[in-house]
């Protein structure tokens, strides 16, 4: 199974989802929204980022290609997030602006960064950073 | 005495296995049929919670859970919203409406909706 990267330093939790049809999808969203609960945030941007996932996955499935939902929690710093990618070999030579753009308009609203890495491989990341406001309070 | 939940869906066989559901984690149920008599109920007799679906006869989901988070007697109490539709626009109406969590009705959907009661306090 290929391995998923980032810009940032990559954290605990660590999951995968295969998608190979629409089935799959409900299993991302399942799977996003434990890795976000995991990491504490409220449930409002659990379900935004399980929306992005989940339309993430759809994108690539209607490429008619199988692919692999990475999940990650990553860290900068003292913030920490979680990152959702997939590997989309596809986009190789395609204009990063333009892909972008359109990723940006589909889901920039449920995540704080969208990012196209590697150049033989592209890799499509998006990340929602933890914060006050996203985070549960724990009981100590 | 067990806490009180205002359901607010017009499919009666959806709403009988969500109203399952939530009896069997020992909350009470209380059912309304379509938006204005949602609101209505929860302005009337303020629930724990509201599990509100989107799409409602004569005002939707997002009309509904909009009044209620702008008016004092109810603004506080959380809000799930169920849905068919959870694509990224009408995932985030429903966020940027003031729900508290927004669920497909999906196979997972009764284990996220305990999952978010426990997260809200309504479940120990």
């Amino acid at each position: 199974m290929p391995q998923s990267r980032s810009p940032y330093s990559m954290r605990p939790p660590v999951m995968s989802v295969r998608v190979e049809d629409s089935m799959d999808i409900m299993i991302v969203r399942d799977t996003v929204r434990r890795a976000a609960g995991l990491l504490g945030f409220l449930p409002a941007y659990r379900a935004q980022l399980a929306s992005a996932a989940a339309t993430l996955a759809e994108l690539v499935l209607n490429t008619g290609e199988a692919h692999t939902i990475h999940l990650n929690g990553v860290a900068n710093g003292i913030k920490t997030g979680l990152q959702i990618s997939a590997e989309t070999p596809w986009l190789a030579g395609v204009s990063v602006n333009n892909v972008l753009t359109a990723l940006r308009s589909k889901l920039g609203d449920l995540v704080d960064e969208i990012m196209l890495e590697g150049d033989d491989v592209p890799t499509i990341i998006m990340i929602m950073w933890l914060s006050d406001t996203r985070e549960r309070v724990h009981d100590s | 005495m067990a806490l009180e939940v205002l359901l607010v869906e017009d499919s009666k066989t959806q709403a009988a296995q969500i109203k399952e559901t939530l009896e069997s984690v020992g909350l009470r149920v209380r059912v309304a049929y379509d938006g204005p008599d949602g609101l209505r109920e929860a302005i009337a007799n303020p629930p724990s919670l509201i599990i509100l679906d989107v799409k409602l006869p004569s005002m939707d989901g997002f009309q509904v859970c909009r009044r209620l988070k702008r008016n004092p007697a109810t603004q506080d109490i959380p809000i799930i919203m169920l849905t068919e539709k959870a694509g990224p626009k009408a995932t985030m109406s429903g966020l940027r409406a003031g729900a508290d969590d927004y669920i497909p009705k999906d196979i997972f959907a009764s284990e996220h909706l305990i999952t978010t009661l426990q997260e809200l306090g309504i479940l120990e």
